[in-house]
């Protein structure tokens, strides 16, 4: 294991223990559903950046966190499955449909791609609003069963209703999360993804059958925004046009800042991203109506001075030293 | 009946003819050329072969085999690999990496791997690392396994794109202008790396080119294309004597040197 | 009419098929801007398109040009600029949704026997009048014509003597001059907000992509199909589906003809 290896383990479970420390230390329940907000982004920044792995780039995919979030909150609600079912059904419906949708979307141009999914999220968003009878339309989805109650001989009771039990099981679905798409692309999976995204032509040339490995990106990294989807919620425990819109453009916007502000190069750009920028602008509160415009300018900044992202810093200033 | 047969095939661009109507027969082992001048629809044949273009009409058969449809990496599974024109390199890789995706067909994705690190599948990393560095030996850019590939000269580059397309073991190796713009002592290392593939390792070779005299030292049989039809066909010595073929690059400036 | 509505989303998008769908979203970002106005209509409309458009020309040379080269950059830049025109439109004029003078537009009373409202009316023919400058300046200007050749063959244009960086600056200007127009007619037919903008860009990226990138009479003829469409669905087939329908149609149109109706790629 050679010093990068270390820092990088170090670093990890660092950022975890800080993670389980922050409900204990900072004992207000705001706090801790604004971190248990930032888990849920991360997750979806660095899903959307697995998409950029294969070369493509996703302008739809809270379209997936959406149907996840909302295919959770009925099967709950309509059906009675508990949490642990509904969540990774969440995810396995938004990969099924990205998968189903991938293999004409992908056929397509860089940019005809990213507009379609565009379309798709915007459709996806649109139908759950309008879809009265499924939905609830405007009047939204209220109240549905959160994650329950769960007995662990032993332990007692951990009631998930609760914010703090709610944040860590948030965590640890997020780490899970995390970790298995960490690994997905330090594999032979994502050695191949690279190999598409520099050269999907040559790629073709010797064997790799381009198509089928794009789509199974876009399916896993649509799959974990449905698990985030289902995170959110039942986090919020409502669905209606308020947090819909949450499903819009807006978000999507956010998210694509976290990932490139954060750094898409590597693995940990985006968490960083989902993390420095949701406290700017939790602390940014005093201030709203500039909030957008705070971020907005950040991003700006980061992007025409460090347009490899905040994780960029450490190389640069490397590199000033050897000067 | 040739290894590989081309009947009749055709591709349109608009109302453009590109390639029309073209019979070609290409044998095991043979080192095949085709020229012709520019925009006389080559890279178009090349790329029908290789699978990136579907002919509109015509068929391609490959060792007995129907190709003609199947997209480049079904193509490659039956044997036909290809350098491009273009030096297309994977560039956030190193030479060995570069090298070693070429072996995409050869290695399995193992689903277990990804979360372990077990025994078996850290042997077969290094066997396909070792693989890899036998092909690299082959073409003889070994020492430089661990430069980032877009690092390397442009000759160089050429070599390894040559290696990445013989990693997946071809049989049909279709070359695309493989030593346009190299200098004089890389186009000769080239040129008897492609005589090696055909002796050593019984490869065939389509290969494009405008550089007539490498090309008259090293194809057993030439065909000429102008405007999308096949003009002349043989041995190199028939074809430079051919009157039609003179008149097609009459005026062209090319590189009879 | 809804039909007018995506034509002005027409026109608005055209420009993005000269230099890179980075510049949409500045142009977008920039429709917020248009809000400010309060003199007569007419007088209003073409000093705030005048502003935009030079607003625009700043904006190319400052913000987009350094990043040009790394689109996700330019993308995130533009996004960037949307957060903060949105935020200050929010800070300046607040949330609830204002009227652009409509009446100004009532004048045109030329009412026939079915039931247009005027001033949709008023706001096609202006919609189509800015398409037919635009395409007449397209065709017939030589900078016009500069500009779709540096769009269809950037490097071939450079040889020819035309500077990319004019032609940027100038389709960002035109681009962004157009979208304030549009501005002012959708807010003088809908209510205002903060957050119109978005809207428009989705339908506007919609258009360009059934319609081709780099072709104007398919950002127009894809205008108006989906104007019709967006029109005439909900009232056959119900809101639910109608949201679906345009997307259904671009896939349909992108699994015929990936490069959109009269795309060239």
């Amino acid at each position: 294991m050679n010093r990068e290896g270390m820092f990088k383990i170090f670093g990890c479970i660092g950022a975890i223990l800080f993670a389980i420390a922050v409900p204990l230390v900072l004992s207000s329940t705001y706090w801790t559903s604004v971190f248990t907000s930032i888990a849920i982004n991360s997750l979806m920044a660095v899903s959307l950046r697995t998409i950029l792995t294969i070369g493509e780039f996703s302008l739809g995919h809270v379209g997936f966190m959406c149907l996840g979030a909302y295919t959770s909150a009925l099967l709950t609600m309509k059906a009675g499955l508990p949490f642990g079912v509904t969540l990774p059904v969440a995810g396995l419906i938004s990969g099924l449909v990205a998968f189903a949708l991938g293999y004409p979307f992908m056929r397509v141009k860089g940019i005809y791609f990213a507009i379609l999914t565009l379309v798709t999220s915007e459709s996806i968003r649109l139908l759950a609003f309008n879809w009265r009878s499924l939905t609830g339309g405007i009047d939204g989805l209220i109240g549905f069963p959160g994650a329950g109650v769960l007995s662990i001989p032993g332990l007692g009771q951990l009631d998930f209703d609760r914010f703090t039990e709610y944040y860590y099981l948030t965590l640890a679905v997020v780490c899970v999360s995390l970790f298995i798409l960490y690994r997905l692309e330090k594999s032979k999976l994502g050695f191949t993804w690279l190999a598409i995204r520099d050269a999907d032509k040559m790629a073709g040339a010797v064997g790799v059958n381009v198509l089928r490995y794009k789509v199974i990106a876009f399916s896993i990294a649509s799959f974990f925004a449905g698990l985030g989807g289902g995170l959110f919620a039942h986090f919020e425990r409502a669905l209606g046009p308020h947090p819909t819109a949450f499903f819009g453009v807006m978000t999507t916007i956010y998210l694509l800042i976290y990932m490139v502000v954060g750094g898409k190069a590597k693995f940990v750009g985006p968490i960083l991203g989902a993390v420095v920028l949701s406290l700017v602008y939790e602390f940014a509160r005093p201030v709203e109506e500039y909030q957008p415009m705070i971020i907005g300018v950040i991003a700006i900044v980061v992007v025409m001075i460090i347009p490899e992202g905040l994780i960029g810093i450490p190389e640069k200033i490397k590199r000033w030293h050897s000067r | 009946m040739g290894y590989l047969e081309i009947r009749k095939l055709t591709r349109f661009f608009g109302g453009l003819a590109a390639v029309m109507e073209l019979d070609m027969d290409v044998g095991q082992r043979q080192l095949f050329g085709l020229i012709g001048p520019n925009g006389a629809g080559k890279s178009t044949v090349l790329n029908m072969i290789g699978g990136i273009l579907r002919p509109n009409r015509g068929q391609i058969i490959f060792d007995g085999t129907e190709v003609t449809k199947l997209p480049p990496h079904l193509k490659a599974r039956q044997g036909i690999a290809r350098v491009f024109q273009e030096n297309i390199l994977f560039s956030s890789f190193t030479v060995l990496e570069n090298v070693e995706v070429g072996y995409h067909l050869q290695t399995r994705i193992d689903l277990s791997s990804i979360f372990l690190e077990t025994r078996s599948n850290r042997i077969q990393e290094k066997a396909l690392q070792q693989r890899a560095l036998d092909t690299l030996e082959f073409v003889g850019l070994a020492q430089y396994s661990n430069e980032l590939a877009i690092n390397l000269p442009h000759g160089r580059q050429r070599l390894l794109a040559l290696a990445i397309a013989l990693a997946a073991q071809p049989q049909l190796l279709l070359l695309d202008e493989p030593v346009t713009g190299m200098a004089a002592e890389e186009v000769e290392t080239m040129l008897s790396m492609i005589r090696v593939l055909r002796e050593q390792k019984g490869i065939t070779c389509i290969i494009i080119e405008h550089n007539l005299k490498a090309m008259m030292g090293l194809c057993d049989r030439i065909a000429v294309l102008n405007f999308g039809r096949k003009i002349a066909e043989g041995p190199p010595e028939e074809i430079v004597e051919n009157p039609a073929v003179m008149e097609a690059y009459l005026g062209k400036e090319e590189d009879v040197t | 009419m809804a039909l007018g509505l995506t034509l002005i989303f027409g026109i608005m998008r055209i420009m993005q098929f000269a230099h890179g769908e980075i510049y949409m979203l500045g142009a977008y970002a920039v429709y917020y801007l248009t809000v400010s106005l309060k003199l007569p209509l007419f007088l209003a409309t073409c000093l705030g398109m005048l502003f935009i458009g030079i607003l625009g020309l700043i904006l190319e040379r400052f913000l987009f040009r350094p990043v040009k080269e790394d689109w996700l950059s330019a993308v995130v830049a533009a996004v960037g600029l949307t957060l903060i025109l949105q935020s200050g439109a929010v800070a300046m004029f607040g949330l609830h949704h204002r009227n652009l003078p409509v009446l100004a537009e009532g004048p045109f009373n030329i009412m026939g026997s079915i039931f247009v409202p005027k001033d949709r009316i008023a706001a096609v023919l202006v919609a189509v009048f800015l398409s037919l400058i635009l395409y007449l300046f397209l065709k017939a200007t030589k900078y016009g014509q500069a500009m779709v050749a540096s769009a269809q063959d950037p490097d071939g244009a450079i040889l020819q003597g035309i500077g990319p960086n004019r032609m940027s600056a100038l389709s960002m200007a035109i681009g962004c001059a157009l979208a304030a127009a549009g501005g002012v007619l959708a807010g003088s037919m809908f209510q205002m907000g903060p957050y119109m903008g978005l809207l428009s860009l989705v339908k506007g990226l919609l258009i360009i992509v059934i319609g081709g990138l780099g072709s104007l009479p398919g950002a127009i003829i894809a205008g108006i199909s989906l104007g019709i469409i967006d029109g005439l669905f909900p009232i056959l087939f119900g809101h639910a589906w109608a949201s679906l329908s345009p997307l259904f149609f671009v896939i349909v149109i992108l699994v015929i003809k990936p490069q959109g109706i009269f795309g060239h790629e």
